[in-house]
């Protein structure tokens, strides 16, 4: 086998655990930056992944989305959320609500449920079970990241690592739908993104800070 | 020939241990910007302590010079299962991995005792804290073993680097990524480094291990001393053993034991440079956050155990 | 260029809107491609009618169903852009309050919306429902004040939370074509997936999965109720028009999409499962959404849970399916839009003449604003199903299919839904319009503009609610078709 075949394979077959890593790791991550930068960990493994299908199965339509997702999701996007945090200078980390250690064993116990509930789906499409697993762990720590951190700002990375998740499910069970779809469904996360980013700063000049915990002026 | 080899193993890890900890410190040192001391000044120390009068406060119990006696024993004897060249260890069939960690421990026990019985307050507060941080590593330490020893099939730790060393290149399995992530965070709190404990540190708010031995001196602390540096020595290598045994000899061929010492020399050095460079970046813990870390190391030993069953 | 046309006028339009600074010429621009716009779009329903299906190139597509939410469009886009010109004289101060950026956003979102309707595509779809979100979200935080960026906040994110959901349930979609046979490249377009779908009808499981996550993601755009905390929030906080906008366009669009999808899996796996699903959602809304409705102290919240409400209906009548059920969603849908307008239009006026929409602090309504009442008591009616307007037709014929079922729970649901719903509203009304007016700023008369729009919009009502004439009802059962 030449360097590069082997290469492919092993980065296929390993970057399930690289996945769990980086889930684990933005779960216990304390400062705002720290959890930018392993989200483009998580969006280079991705990138990784899709480069060694393109060349296991031969396809030149995963080279150009391989090309888009690193281009989008791990140069502009962190690169973007970088600035933000830089601009907005709000001091005090995460504000998560649970200690890290917590959060791990929350993020632990995620990537178990997630196991258990493709394994129904795994049998019926005869999937690779790991990497299903792995996209639904990243999908389940999104939403958590959501709800359990009390910046604005972590509220969007939460958002971006949960449709990374569901990214990474249509990658694992579909090899990747058209690439006209693939653009347009990139282009509107980048332009989510910097609405989000639009906001965050609105929230900032009229509400004197960012939790969005303290957002409840409108209720019931 | 096999038991030469074996002893041979004991002795590189009893022998070269103030070596890592000088080198750790001379890198320390120049990423501090400063010359540094020389790294065979722990052999110097050492030296100077052996040759030195054992002063003992009138309060103490015999137990007070028994203590590092028995924890230096201990920690030799733990590092009699450690195998660095080959796959055997010189104590490899007396027991398994949970007699390594119950050996450390006993050191551990006897030093806080040791420590107790000095009569200071500093003894008594390094004692009390290196109960919390040894507590709550013991299971992590344990766990992340055990993850590894199902996958392995084996409880001895020979058994272990037997098995890893016949994997193919780069075999990255779920389970011991996060066994190697646990064991590294707490082989960092078991041998008393940044961000757990400064081991240069004499600050009554920041010590743990140098409280405990604050009132030994002369041959007791020698003793001590080296049993540290025996037990950082071990600690890494068998880090290194367990999770990148590439290079481990797979005969007892003269040459396939020349490529594993340099191997295993290279391995080293490389640990050390990272672990003085992470020293060097990470500030140290408050007291109420290590519970927090170890909790981490924990959940991911727990996890990594978890893992073994769903492989299957 | 039937559909290429009026797609891309209005995007070319947004960019246009920003070089006008002066605010009467820029008022004065819009006016002049709205009518262009609602010009292109009448061309096409025609062309629509006439021809049945029509297909450009490989994203656009027109059929009986478009055509019918292509009128509903129109006629809520046209009032709207009416009511506006009178009401952005009083727009606060700020950043992005400029009449040209009113308008570019405004062309920007009907752009997104018309790309719902016209694409044939169901990736296409997903990504034009995405858009909607983006575009209407900075129209909700347009006045920059700490409610209105809350609003936007939670809208953008909750929103976005549900559509990837939605992606997820489209990829589901997809993996089951995929797997059914269709060839990779065509398993996203709608026309082709309807004709293979007896192929897909082995993988189930798949299907359900799809629809769940669907129902889930377009659902919470629609306003059901788990997922409908960003609704009133968003309704209120926006400006009168836009909130018009928001439930009389947005809602029908990601409705729109939910019959789509829910076309395909009926034709697949039967009509079980899926019309579960919407009965469970509508009834949960209707009923959830009418209690709310009581304890409401703003009165474009109380407005934007009605919407809550009667979206519940139009599931509960998708979910009764068959014909009657059907027809009468879509004909609720149409109607609930055009009242929905017609109240939103009457809280402008109100804010304006009192200064807050709290409902405890409005008193003495009817006797400071006689016409504005006159049409809020008219709409409140309309709204809940009285009869001389269009939404009672469309009730009652949701309600007959619910008997025929012999569906009583559903029937009962709806009955009790719409009374609570009455009730809420009558007690609020109620205090509004009766006692003295306390505080009252001395207005000039409500613009030309706004008047011609609310009597254009009240007599749509009123026609669809005692005559429908003959054309609409081919449009109706033309989209119908589409539908089984």
């Amino acid at each position: 086998m030449g360097l590069v075949e082997f290469a492919a394979a092993k980065t296929l077959a390993s970057s399930a655990v690289f996945l769990f890593i980086t889930v684990l790791l933005m779960a216990a991550a304390k400062r705002t930056s720290t959890c930018i930068m392993l989200f483009g960990v998580q969006c280079a493994v991705i990138t990784a992944q899709i480069l060694a299908a393109a060349f296991v199965y031969h396809s030149r339509e995963a080279y150009v989305v391989a090309a888009m997702v690193f281009v989008v999701k791990v140069l502009a996007i962190p690169y973007a959320l970088l600035g933000i945090r830089k601009r907005l200078n709000v001091p005090g980390g995460v504000s998560a609500s649970t200690t890290p250690a917590q959060s791990v064993y929350i993020a632990a116990g995620l990537i178990l449920l997630a196991f258990l509930v493709v394994q129904p789906y795994v049998r019926a499409l005869a999937l690779d079970g790991e990497m299903l697993a792995a996209a639904t762990a990243v999908l389940l720590t999104g939403a958590f990241l959501m709800v359990s951190r009390k910046k604005a700002l972590m509220q969007v990375i939460g958002l971006l690592v949960l449709e990374n998740g569901i990214f990474l499910a249509a990658l694992t069970t579909t090899f990747g739908m058209p690439l006209v779809i693939e653009m347009g469904i990139f282009f509107d996360l980048l332009i989510c993104v910097l609405l989000l980013g639009v906001f965050v700063f609105r929230i900032r000049d009229t509400f004197e800070h960012v939790d969005v915990s303290k957002l409840r002026r409108l209720r019931g | 020939m096999t038991f030469a080899i074996d002893f041979l193993q004991v002795l590189i890890l009893v022998g070269t241990a103030p070596l890592l900890r000088g080198l750790v410190g001379r890198i320390k040192a120049r990423i501090q910007n400063r010359r540094g001391a020389s790294v065979w000044r722990p052999y110097a120390d050492l030296r100077k302590l052996f040759s030195k009068e054992d002063l003992i406060s009138a309060t103490a119990s015999p137990l007070f010079r028994l203590s590092p006696m028995i924890l230096f024993a201990a920690t030799v004897a733990a590092a009699a299962f450690v195998p660095t060249l080959h796959g055997f260890a010189l104590l490899g069939t007396a027991g398994d991995f949970i007699v390594l960690v119950y050996l450390l421990a006993l050191a551990r026990f006897f030093l806080i005792l040791g420590a107790m019985d000095g009569g200071s307050s500093f003894g008594g507060m390094g004692a009390s804290r290196e109960a919390l941080v040894s507590t709550l590593a013991e299971a992590p330490l344990l766990l992340a073993l055990v993850a590894v020893s199902i996958v392995a099939h084996s409880t001895s730790v020979a058994g272990i680097v037997r098995w890893s060393s016949g994997q193919p290149f780069f075999h990255l399995s779920p389970v011991h990524a996060l066994a190697f992530v646990a064991f590294t965070l707490v082989a960092i709190a078991e041998t008393g480094r940044v961000p757990i404990d400064n081991p240069i540190t004499h600050l009554e708010l920041t010590m743990i291990h140098e409280a405990m031995v604050l009132e030994y001196s002369g041959p007791s602390l020698a003793l001590i001393e080296w049993a540290n540096a025996i037990k950082l020595n071990l600690m890494l290598s068998l880090l290194v053993a367990v999770f990148m045994p590439w290079g481990i000899a797979p005969a007892t061929s003269l040459h396939g034991l020349a490529i594993a010492l340099a191997a295993y020399a290279l391995k080293m050095v490389l640990l050390a440079v990272l672990l003085a460079v992470l020293e060097s970046s990470v500030a140290k813990l408050r007291m109420y956050l290590v519970p927090d870390f170890l909790g981490v190391a924990c959940a991911l030993s727990i996890l990594a155990v978890v893992f073994t069953a769903l492989k299957r | 260029m039937t559909l290429w046309l009026p797609l891309l006028l209005p995007l070319f339009g947004a960019l246009v809107m920003l070089a006008f600074k002066n605010p009467r010429t820029a008022v004065r621009v819009a006016l002049g491609i709205g009518v262009t716009e609602a010009a292109l779009l009448g061309n096409c329903v025609v062309k629509l009618r006439a021809a049945g299906v029509l297909q450009e190139g490989r994203y656009l597509r027109g059929d009986g169903l478009t055509s019918f939410f292509l009128i509903n469009l129109t006629l809520v886009f046209a009032l709207v852009l009416a009511y506006s010109v009178g009401y952005l004289r009083h727009v606060p101060k700020g950043r992005f309050s400029s009449p040209r950026w009113f308008y570019a956003l405004v062309f920007l979102f009907l752009f997104t919306m018309l790309a719902v309707y016209l694409s044939a595509n169901l990736g296409m779809m997903w990504i034009a429902i995405e858009a909607t979100t983006l575009a209407s979200a900075l129209l909700v935080g347009f006045y920059n004040t700490q409610g209105a960026v809350e609003a936007g906040w939670k809208y953008l994110i909750v929103c976005t939370v549900g559509i990837a959901f939605a992606l997820f349930g489209t990829i589901a979609l997809y993996l089951a074509a995929v797997r059914g046979g269709v060839p990779a490249e065509m398993a996203l377009d709608w026309a082709v997936l309807m004709d293979a779908a007896p192929q897909m009808s082995a993988a189930r499981e798949l299907l359900k999965l799809a629809f769940v996550f669907v129902a889930v993601g377009y659902g919470t755009k629609i306003g059901f109720v788990p997922m409908h905390s960003w609704l009133p929030d968003a309704h209120a906080e926006a400006p009168s028009p836009i909130s018009a906008l928001l439930s009389a366009a947005l809602l029908n669009c990601a409705l729109y999409a939910l019959l789509r999808v829910e076309a395909i899996t009926s034709r697949a796996i039967g009509h079980g499962f899926s019309h579960t699903l919407l009965l469970a959602f509508g009834g949960l809304s209707v009923l959830t959404a009418a209690f709310l409705m009581i304890v409401q102290r703003d009165l474009k919240r109380l407005l934007a849970y009605s919407s809550i409400e009667h979206m519940g209906i139009v599931a509960l009548g998708v979910g009764l399916g068959g014909t009657l059920g059907l027809y009468g969603a879509l004909l609720h849908a149409f109607n609930h839009s055009l009242a929905k307008t017609l109240l939103f239009f009457t809280t402008g006026n109100i804010r304006e003449a009192f200064g807050t929409l709290r409902m405890d602090r409005i008193r003495g309504m009817a006797r400071a604003l006689p016409y504005t009442s006159a049409v809020l008591v008219a709409g409140g009616l309309a709204v809940a199903g009285m009869p001389p307007f269009g939404l009672f037709v469309s009730e009652f014929i949701i309600l007959t299919s619910a008997f025929t079922q012999a569906r009583y729970l559903v029937a009962t649901l709806i009955l009790a839904a719409i009374s609570i719903a009455f009730g809420a509203r009558l007690y609020h009304c109620q205090r509004m319009l009766s006692g003295e007016a306390k505080q009252l700023s001395a207005r000039p008369k409500a613009p030309i503009s706004e008047i011609a729009a609310m009597c254009v919009c009240g007599a749509c009502l009123l026609v669809l609610g005692l005559c429908i004439p003959a054309a609409f009802t081919a449009v109706l059962r033309n989209a119908m078709a589409v539908l089984q």
